[in-house]
């Protein structure tokens, strides 16, 4: 239920990415537009890996991350682009990130620091932060990314460490 | 009023075939003046085309590697590209001279080509930048164009340096053993904790979903398109190490700054592109090499691969390069994590991981809530390791293990404190550690009553005897294997074995992973059966069963089958025999290089030949180096006995 949750945010939020894209560009860069198919593919790429000829030959199921299929379109332009990686990487880490704020540390959750701007040396901060504000996080998480990553710049500007190092 | 609606519809139309034939007629002319200007290059182009010639630029291999040309067998090029768009001269295919000149004939035009529809400068960007700066390009003469969607892709990658990943074996599928390979452009300013979020460059082929059986012929004949594409790591990481719990080897790569900057290049132009995918040959790891080789030509790598390309075999081909791999580093699956997690937790605590999975009350039972903090949270995060595991790999368990994983969560991140760092180990050492696919035996020994000395080969891959260091525990794949023998008092030299596949996968099991072991098995042996000695059996075997492991010793794996046959023979009445039966064995590492395996199998035959078999076997290898092995063999099958001892070579 939740995966096809993200799949719809997913498709919401690169259509609308795509749109703003596309208007200057017809093509561009190097294709982050996976939000759509992600998990709906992964879905599939599970049940047939198994399938000894599959691994074999290593044949992934990649037309749908095809940079021809006209679903991509994230540059790295300003700001609200690299807001847009932000949300994009919390809505396809979800699982990994939701572990590993509860667990106070992790990669997904310092690359997500990294993404919000927070310096390395404020990591263990940000991550006792998301620690503690675990099922609120989650919560939002489960409505859509958009709402957990502002959940989660919210109380970064509410903590009194951290606010001062991100600037925004 | 009709009237006059007849009328300015007769007026409209007499123009507008005014202006139609007004508009041919401009065309005519434009199309005149395009000629002409074809006809008489401009004089700085036939200069270039000039200077070209002279420095032979068609023949440099750095043009046969931007064009991915190769020698035909009978003289002349043809390119491994398919994609009629990567060419700017018809021909250009199986022509590099016309090409070249095409292209520097296109370089002066701002008309659009290719699939990405650019200008040529910017569509080749590679092209452009290697002719530049060999024919030593007066930029007054021929203007640099903008190339804006170049630039903001380039720049995109913050690329400070580049890594090769290679994803080994997934559990229980020993044909995975080949393996995958991808590159992954690491970022400016990256740290270990935030590889996640670059970029990576990966071939691979363009499968629709639902191909059924016509997968393995289309993929087999190059029936499908092979592509590049950029994904953020982020995502193969899932793919590879949460989906398909494979673990993962990451290779920096010693590159310059210009070297990352042509490797990007090339990415660009191919891109848009696509090769013909070839599972065996040209897959998605001979193309990452193609890309190699244009960002550093002094390295030599297709040339290689000349039947197949075995991405771990290029891995051992990048690694024994002096010099190119500085760095190794180590990704864990998330089955190798939970099991060596669970080395640091006491039977007691092993059992509440269990618990804590099958049922969510547990996290409030004095069992949980009575351990240490720090103990706390290391059963709640294999828990969790657990219960993710399990939605991943059970369909029906989706909703309920990631509920279960909620309440984990929720409980471990009340304890306010962070995870400890690990020292995740792997199970299995790094692929270029590992022998080389192909293996040749020479060797001699004993049947019955006869001495005999034989030569075997096999194309691929490994068995459960091989030296293991570089592949996955447990895992075999024999494909394409053939023994010759000489027998001396017979004076009869005859195959005497032949495999076209033999896999085997022994997945011991646990309190915590229940995956069964299976194998399969085609080929043909000698026998001797119903008074016809030396006679041809032709098998198939099918098997399912399970393993368990124990470290007595160094480490032991004991396994048992329930198995299926059927053989084809003249040796048999109606020539054929269909059975079952069952088998039961071990494997134990006596010392690190000194291996023994040994089994016995019982199968009955029902149909056609009525009749049974036992057979039992022990065997023992001994390393002598990396790609050099001793085997010492007895096996004992219904009426023969044979004794053999060869040594073995990896190549």
């Amino acid at each position: 239920m939740l995966r096809k949750l993200f799949v719809v945010l997913g498709a919401v939020a690169m259509v609308s990415q795509a749109g703003l894209v596309m208007a200057a560009n017809p093509d561009t860069g190097p294709g982050c537009g996976l939000g759509k198919l992600a998990w709906a593919d992964y879905k599939n790429q599970k049940n047939i890996a198994p399938q000894a000829f599959m691994a074999l030959t290593n044949a992934t199921f990649m037309n749908t991350f095809a940079i021809s299929s006209g679903t991509s379109g994230c540059t790295n332009d300003g700001q609200v682009m690299a807001d847009q990686k932000t949300t994009m990487f919390a809505l396809l880490n979800f699982e990994n990130l939701t572990q590993e704020m509860a667990q106070g540390k992790g990669e997904h959750l310092a690359s997500l620091a990294a993404l919000m701007g927070i310096p390395d040396e404020q990591h263990p901060a940000f991550f006792a932060l998301t620690q503690e504000r675990y099922s609120d996080l989650v919560q939002a998480g489960e409505t859509s990314s958009v709402a957990l990553v502002k959940t989660l710049n919210d109380a970064v500007s509410r903590s009194p460490v951290l606010a001062q190092v991100v600037s925004r | 009023m009709p009237g006059l609606r007849s009328l300015t519809g007769a007026l409209f139309s007499s123009l507008r075939s005014i202006v139609h034939i007004l508009s041919l007629l401009l065309a005519g002319l434009f199309l005149a003046t395009s000629v002409a200007a074809e006809d008489a290059p401009a004089p700085y182009l036939t200069q270039l085309l000039q200077q070209a010639r002279q420095a032979r630029l068609a023949d440099a291999r750095e043009w046969h590697l931007l064009l991915h040309y190769r020698a035909n067998l009978f003289g002349g090029y043809t390119s491994e590209q398919d994609d009629p768009g990567f060419f700017l001269a018809p021909d250009g295919k199986t022509n590099p001279e016309v090409e070249l000149d095409a292209t520097l004939r296109q370089f002066f035009s701002p008309d659009l080509v290719g699939r990405s529809k650019q200008p040529a400068q910017c569509a080749f960007v590679a092209r452009y930048a290697w002719l530049k700066e060999r024919l030593n390009v007066d930029p007054s003469q021929l203007p640099p164009m903008p190339c804006e969607r170049f630039e903001r892709w380039i720049d995109e990658f913050h690329a400070r340096s580049v890594t090769l990943v290679f994803p080994s074996a997934f559990m229980n599928n020993p044909a995975s053993m080949f393996g995958h390979t991808f590159l992954r452009i690491d970022q400016e300013g990256q740290t270990a904790q935030t590889r996640l979020l670059a970029y990576t460059i990966n071939f691979a082929a363009d499968v629709p979903p639902d191909e059924g059986l016509a997968y393995p012929v289309r993929g087999i004949f190059g029936g499908y398109r092979g592509q590049f594409s950029t994904v953020p790591y982020y995502l193969k990481v899932q793919e590879y190490r949460d989906i398909e719990n494979r673990d993962i080897w990451e290779y920096r790569l010693n590159f310059n700054e210009q070297q990352i900057r042509r490797l990007l290049m090339h990415a660009w132009e191919l891109r848009h592109a696509s090769f013909d995918y070839f599972f065996f040959k040209e897959n998605c790891s001979y193309h990452l090499l193609s890309l190699l080789e244009y960002a550093d030509p002094s390295l030599h790598l297709t040339e290689r691969f000349r039947f197949w390309t075995v991405p771990a075999d290029t891995v051992r081909v990048l690694a024994a390069e002096p010099g190119l791999v500085n760095e190794i580093a180590f990704r864990p699956s998330r089955v190798t994590l939970i099991r060596r997690k669970r080395e640091h937790l006491s039977d007691m605590e092993q059992g509440l991981v269990k618990r804590l999975v099958r049922d969510g009350s547990i996290i409030e039972s004095e069992d949980v809530r009575g351990l240490p903090l720090s103990r706390q949270a290391v059963v709640l995060d294999i828990a969790s390791d657990y219960a993710l595991y399990i939605s991943e790999r059970d369909e029906a368990q989706v909703a309920i293990s990631r509920e279960r994983n909620r309440q984990i969560l929720t409980a471990r991140s009340l304890l306010r404190i962070p995870s400890e760092d690990l020292k995740i180990l792997p199970f299995a050492m790094q692929p270029e550690l590992g022998h080389k696919t192909s293996r040749v035996s020479v060797g001699g020994g004993w049947r019955n009553n006869d001495t005999y000395e034989e030569v075997s080969l096999r194309t691929a891959y490994h068995d459960l005897l091989d030296p293991e260091p570089g592949y996955t525990p447990g895992a075999q794949i024999e494909l394409g294997s053939i023994s010759l023998r000489h027998y001396n008092r017979a004076d009869q030299t005859r195959v005497e074995r032949a495999t076209l596949a033999n896999v085997l996968s022994l997945s011991p099991m646990d309190s915590l992973f229940h995956a069964p072991s299976w194998k399969l098995n085609m080929g043909m042996q000698t026998i001797t059966h119903g008074g016809c000695e030396l006679c041809s059996n032709w098998h198939v075997n099918g098997g399912i069963g399970a393993a368990t492991e124990t470290h007595l010793l160094r480490h032991e794996v004991l396994f048992v089958f329930a198995e299926v046959e059927g053989n084809y023979s003249r040796a048999y009445e109606e020539r054929h025999r269909v059975g079952g039966g069952a088998s039961a064995g071990f494997y134990a590492d006596l010392t690190e290089r000194w291996r023994m395996l040994a089994s016995t199998t019982y199968l009955r035959y029902a149909l056609g030949d009525k009749s049974d078999d036992v057979r039992w076997s022990v065997a023992q290898r001994y390393t002598v180096a990396q790609n050099l092995a001793l085997r010492m063999e007895y096996n004992h099958r219904d009426h023969d006995n044979d004794v053999l001892f060869t040594v073995q070579a990896f190549f």
